[in-house]
C-alpha cells in the first residue's frame, strides 16, 4: 500500500500546484477581459468554479491522506493509549463510511440524476462534474485503509497530531 | 413522495427563489390556505423561500427525485434541460403579461412542452408566474433607440442574452445582479434591463433614473411538479391541485400587477423618469433573433402558435 | 416519534459524539447530515441529497476568493514582510510606554491588513519579536501573552477569509462586511493595547523610549508601505465595484508576485510550495463548506432552525438579553471549535433570530467572528495560543497564565461590537454598501 500511497500523494500534490496556478490565470484573465478588453468572455465564471471545485476535492483528499483535516482531539488525548487506538480506528471508519455513501454512492446518483442538464456556458453537463465526487470518494476510502492497518499495526500514531496547526 | 406525514396528510414541499413578501410567495401562500380550507386540513403547502433548499439548477434535480414536490423555475433553468423551453424566453415571444398568461396555461399550445420532461426527468410543468415585461433603464437621458449605440447594459448571462442587448445596439456585461447597484453607481455600467418591480426593490432608480419602454422580453417562471408525486396523488386531490392552480396564477397575476404600479410610483417619487421609446423598432431589431436561435422545427411552430395568438396579430 | 423530532436528535447526536471523539469536524457533520436526511427520506435520496448540496456548496465563485487571500498571505510572509512592518510599527508607537509590547500589537494587526491568517501573524511577528522583547528586559511569559493576544485582530481587519465563509452562509456582501470588520479590529487591538499600558509596569524594566530621526522613519516606512498598499488596492476595487472578492483577492496574488520579485525575496522555486499551502488550507474550508451546506439542508428541511427560533424567543423577548446567550454559546462553542465550523453551524440558526429583531446580517457578522476569534487563544484547543507559545519557546500554561486581562479586555471590546451597532455599520454605511 505504501508504494501506491506515495505515488498518489505526488500526483495529488502536482496536480493542485498546476491547477491553482491555472485558476490565477483564469481569474485574472476575466477581469482582464472585463475591465481592460471591456469584452467579458462568458465561460471563465464557470471554468474557473469547476476547476475550482475538482481541484479542491482532489486537495481534500490530500488532506486526508496527512489526516490533516481539523479534529478535536483534547478529549480523546486523555484516553489510555488501548482505547485511543479502538477510537483511531472507528475514526477512519467513519471516513470510510463517509465517503463510500456520501461522496461515492450518493455522487454517482447525483451525477446520474443531472446527466442531461447542460451547464449555461461550457458545452458539458452538471452530471459530468459531479463525477469529480466518487472519484475523490474513492481516494479518501483508499487513504482511510491505509491509515487504518497503519495504526492498527502501530506505523502511526493514534492521534494525529498537527505540527503546523493552524485556524480556519 | 407527497411528503406526507402520516395520518393521511399530504404536505407538499415548494421551493422558491424569492422573499416572503415577493408576488410569487403570496400568491403560493393563497394557494396553501385555499388548498388547506378544501380539504379540512388534508392538504397543504410548505414554502421554503430565499433559496433555502437549493438555487433553482439543483431543485429540478431534487424534484426529480420527488425530495420535493413543487419548485418555481426560471426559464433559463428549463432550457438547461430542454432547449424547446428557449421559445417562451425569445426576446419578442410574447406582446404583454395579457397575452403571456393564457397562452402559458393553453394545453393546445403548451400542453406537449409541459409534459416533454416527464419520461426522461420526472418533471411536469404546471405552468407558470409572469414575472412582467422587461424594459431598459439608463444613467444619462436617452430619447431613441439608437442613443443604446455602445451603452453597456447589464443583462444574465447566456448566449440569448447577449445578442438581444447586441441586437438594440447596446453593449452587453453579463454581471451577478447583487452587484449591479454598485456597478451602475460607479459607472462599471450604464444602464441595465428588468422589470419594474426589481427597478424598484433594488433601488436601481437611484442611480439609473431613465426607464424607457423597451419592453423587449415578457418574464416567465415556471412552476414545476415532482411527476412521481402528481401520479402518487389521490386523483381527487390532484384535481384540486391543479383547478387551485389556475386560481394561484390569476391571483398571481394580479398581485403582479398591483406590485408594478406600486413600484411605477415609488420609482417615480424617487425621481425616477419614464421615456417613450419607439416600439417597432425595438421589435423590428429583436425579429431577427428567432431566426438565430430557434433551429428545430418543434421550436419554430410552438413560436409560431403563440405569435398567432398574439392581440397584435388578431387586431 | 415525529420523524423531525427523531431527526433533529440524529443529527445533533452524530455531530457531537464526531467532533467529542476526534471524529475530523468536516466528517462528523457530513454524516450527521446523511443520517438524519435517511430519517426524513431513505438512504438512497439522503445520500443522493447530501452529495447534491455538498457540491453545490463549494460550487461557488466567491468560495474561491480563499485560496487566493491565502496564498497572497503566503507570499508576504515568504517575502519577509514580518520585519519591515515590525520596523513600522515600531516608528508608529515607539514613543509609547512599553513601546516594544505595542510594537508587536501593532504589527499583528498591520499583519492582518495584508492577510488573515492568525496563526502565520502569531508564528512571524512572534519569531521576531520574542528575542528583542527579552533582550529589553521584558518577562517572556508575558511578551507571548501580548503576542498571542494580539494576533487574531486579522481575522476582523480585512481582507479575512473567515468574513467570506460567513458571507457564504449569510448572504450578507462580502464588501459590506469587510469593511464593517475595520473598526471591530481596532477595537480588538486597542483591548491589547489598554492591557499593555495598564499592566506593563510588573513584566518590564523601564525602558527610554526609543527615539527614531525623520529619515529613520521615512526609510522604515517607504519599505513597509508597498506591502500594506496590497490592502489599499484590494479594498479599493472591491468598494468602488470595479473587482469582485475573487477578482480582488486573484490581483492580491499577483500584487504579492510583483512585490516579491521587484524586492528579490520571492523566487520561482518558492511558488509550488506556496501554492500546495494554499490549496491545502482551501481543502479544509471547503469541505467544511460544502457539508455544512448538506447541514444546512437538513435544517430547513426539517424547520430545525425555526423550532430554535421559537425557542429562544419563547424564554425572553429581549434582543439584549438573547444576543448575550449568543455571545456566552459562541464564547464557549469557541473555545474548543475553529471559526469556520462554528460559523458554518450556527449563522443558520442564529442568523433568522436576529434579522427578526431587525439586526443587520452584517452587524451579526461582526459579532460572530469577532466571538469565536476569541477562541483561538483559548484553551483546550486554540491554534494561535498553541503556535505563539511555542514559537516563544515555553508550554501553553505560562502563557494562558499572562493572558487572563487580555481575554477580558477582548470580551470588553466584544460587547462594545455588539451592543454599540455603528462600530460595525457605520464605515459600510458611509461608503453605500449597505443596500436596502
Ligand atoms: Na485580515
Ligand atoms: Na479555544
Amino acid at each position: 500500500m505504501e508504494p501506491i500511497k506515495k505515488g498518489l500523494d505526488q500526483v495529488l500534490k502536482g496536480a493542485s500546484v498546476v491547477l491553482f496556478a491555472l485558476l490565477v490565470v483564469i481569474v485574472v484573465w476575466q477581469v482582464f477581459t472585463r475591465q481592460v478588453l471591456n469584452s467579458p468572455s462568458a465561460w471563465t465564471e464557470e471554468l474557473a468554479r469547476y476547476t475550482f471545485v475538482w481541484v479542491g476535492l482532489f486537495a481534500t483528499a490530500l488532506v486526508f491522506s496527512e489526516r490533516g483535516h481539523i479534529a478535536v482531539d483534547f478529549v480523546v488525548d486523555k484516553f489510555s493509549p488501548r482505547v485511543q487506538k479502538v477510537v483511531a480506528v472507528c475514526v477512519q471508519l467513519s471516513i470510510i463510511l463517509f465517503a463510500l455513501a456520501v461522496l461515492v454512492y450518493g455522487g454517482l446518483r447525483a451525477a446520474n440524476g443531472a446527466w442531461n442538464q447542460s451547464l449555461s456556458a461550457l458545452p458539458t453537463q452538471v452530471g459530468v462534474m459531479y463525477l469529480a465526487m466518487p472519484i475523490v470518494g474513492v481516494l479518501i476510502a483508499f487513504y482511510a485503509v491505509y491509515h487504518l492497518q497503519a495504526v492498527l499495526r502501530g506505523a502511526e500514531e493514534a492521534i494525529a497530531h498537527e505540527e503546523d496547526p493552524q485556524v480556519v | 413522495g407527497g411528503g406526507g406525514a402520516g395520518s393521511g396528510v399530504t404536505i407538499l414541499r415548494v421551493a422558491l427563489n424569492q422573499t416572503e413578501t415577493h408576488p410569487s410567495y403570496v400568491a403560493l401562500a393563497n394557494y396553501s390556505d385555499r388548498l388547506e380550507a378544501q380539504t379540512d386540513g388534508r392538504m397543504r403547502l410548505d414554502i421554503f423561500p430565499n433559496e433555502t433548499l437549493g438555487a433553482q439548477a439543483e431543485v429540478l434535480q431534487l424534484l426529480s427525485d420527488n425530495i420535493i414536490d413543487l419548485g418555481i423555475i426560471s426559464g433559463s433553468q428549463m432550457e438547461n434541460l430542454s432547449k424547446d423551453f428557449l421559445v417562451l424566453n425569445m426576446p419578442g415571444v410574447f406582446d404583454s403579461v395579457e397575452h403571456q398568461m393564457p397562452v402559458v396555461h393553453d394545453p393546445e399550445i403548451v400542453g406537449e412542452l409541459y409534459t416533454s420532461l416527464e419520461d426522461s426527468n420526472d418533471l411536469t410543468v404546471m405552468g407558470g408566474f409572469t414575472q412582467g415585461s422587461r424594459h431598459i433603464y439608463v444613467k444619462d437621458e436617452i430619447s431613441s433607440l439608437a442613443d443604446l449605440d455602445g451603452v453597456k447594459i447589464r443583462v444574465q448571462e447566456s448566449e440569448l442574452n447577449l445578442a438581444m442587448v447586441r441586437a438594440l445596439g447596446g453593449s452587453p456585461t453579463p454581471m451577478a445582479f447583487g452587484e449591479v447597484y454598485t456597478a451602475l453607481q460607479s459607472g462599471v455600467l450604464d444602464g441595465a434591463e428588468n422589470n419594474e418591480v426589481s427597478y424598484f426593490t433594488q433601488k436601481h432608480f437611484e442611480v439609473a433614473p431613465y426607464f424607457t419602454n423597451s419592453n423587449h422580453l415578457v418574464g416567465l417562471d415556471y412552476m414545476v411538479a415532482s411527476t412521481e408525486m402528481l401520479e402518487n396523488l389521490d386523483p381527487a386531490d390532484r384535481q384540486l391541485l391543479e383547478d387551485e392552480w389556475v386560481n394561484t396564477y390569476l391571483d398571481h397575476t394580479e398581485l403582479w400587477g398591483e406590485a408594478t404600479q406600486e413600484a411605477i410610483d415609488g420609482a417615480r417619487a424617487g425621481g425616477a423618469e419614464w421615456i417613450e421609446i419607439d416600439q417597432a423598432a425595438v421589435q423590428a431589431a429583436l425579429e431577427p433573433l428567432a431566426d438565430t436561435f430557434l433551429t428545430t422545427p418543434v421550436q419554430r411552430e410552438l413560436y409560431d402558435k403563440i405569435r398567432a395568438a398574439a392581440p397584435s396579430q388578431e387586431g | 416519534m415525529d420523524p423531525i423530532a427523531l431527526a433533529a436528535i440524529v443529527l445533533v447526536g452524530t455531530i457531537v459524539i464526531g467532533i467529542v471523539f476526534s471524529v475530523p469536524i468536516a466528517v462528523s457533520i457530513g454524516l450527521g447530515s446523511f443520517f438524519a436526511a435517511i430519517v426524513l427520506l431513505d438512504v438512497e435520496k439522503a445520500a443522493l441529497v447530501s452529495s447534491q448540496r455538498l457540491f453545490t456548496g463549494i460550487n461557488s465563485f466567491t468560495l474561491l476568493a480563499i485560496p487566493f487571500f491565502v496564498l497572497a498571505g503566503v507570499l508576504m510572509n515568504t517575502g519577509g514582510i514580518a520585519g519591515r512592518l515590525i520596523d513600522a510599527a515600531k516608528v508608529l508607537v515607539g514613543r509609547t510606554p512599553a513601546s516594544l509590547a505595542n510594537t508587536n500589537v501593532v504589527a499583528n494587526a498591520m499583519f492582518g491588513a495584508v492577510s488573515g491568517a492568525a496563526v502565520a501573524a502569531a508564528a512571524a511577528i512572534g519569531t521576531v519579536m520574542t528575542p528583542r522583547m527579552k533582550e529589553e528586559g521584558y518577562d517572556p511569559k508575558w511578551s507571548a501573552a501580548v503576542n498571542v493576544a494580539s494576533a487574531p485582530a486579522g481575522m476582523l481587519i480585512p481582507p479575512s477569509n473567515t468574513f467570506i465563509v460567513y458571507s457564504l452562509v449569510s448572504g450578507a456582501s462580502i464588501s459590506a462586511l469587510f469593511m464593517a470588520g475595520v473598526i471591530p479590529g481596532m477595537i480588538w487591538a486597542g483591548a491589547c493595547i489598554l492591557v499593555v499600558l495598564l499592566t506593563y509596569r510588573r513584566f518590564s524594566t523601564p525602558q527610554p523610549p526609543s527615539s527614531v530621526t525623520f529619515s529613520e522613519a521615512l526609510l522604515v516606512i517607504w519599505r513597509a508601505v508597498p506591502s500594506l498598499l496590497m490592502i489599499v488596492v484590494v479594498i479599493g476595487g472591491i468598494v468602488s465595484g470595479i473587482f469582485t472578492a475573487t477578482e480582488s483577492s486573484a490581483i492580491a496574488v499577483v500584487y504579492c508576485l510583483v512585490l516579491g520579485f521587484a524586492y528579490r525575496t520571492i523566487g520561482v522555486s518558492d511558488l509550488p510550495k506556496a501554492l500546495l499551502d494554499a490549496a491545502r488550507t482551501t481543502a479544509i474550508i471547503m469541505l467544511l463548506v460544502g457539508v455544512s451546506t448538506a447541514l444546512s439542508f437538513v435544517m430547513s428541511f426539517s424547520h430545525i432552525p425555526q423550532a430554535v427560533s421559537d425557542g429562544l424567543l419563547g424564554l425572553t423577548d429581549s434582543p439584549q438579553v438573547i444576543l448575550f446567550l449568543m455571545m456566552i454559546i459562541l464564547l464557549l462553542v469557541g473555545t474548543f471549535m475553529d471559526p469556520t465550523p462554528a460559523i458554518l453551524i450556527f449563522t443558520p440558526i442564529f442568523l433568522p433570530i436576529v434579522t427578526s429583531f431587525d439586526m443587520s446580517p452584517v452587524h451579526f457578522g461582526t459579532m460572530i467572528v469577532y466571538a469565536l476569534s476569541v477562541g483561538v487563544i483559548t484553551p483546550p484547543v486554540g491554534n494561535v495560543l498553541f503556535v505563539g507559545a511555542r514559537v516563544a519557546g515555553m508550554g501553553i500554561e505560562p502563557v494562558v497564565g499572562k493572558l487572563i486581562w487580555f481575554l477580558l479586555a477582548l470580551v470588553g471590546g466584544l460587547l462594545l461590537v455588539i451592543y454599540v451597532e455603528p462600530l460595525s455599520l457605520w464605515i459600510p454605511e458611509m461608503l453605500g454598501l449597505l443596500g436596502d
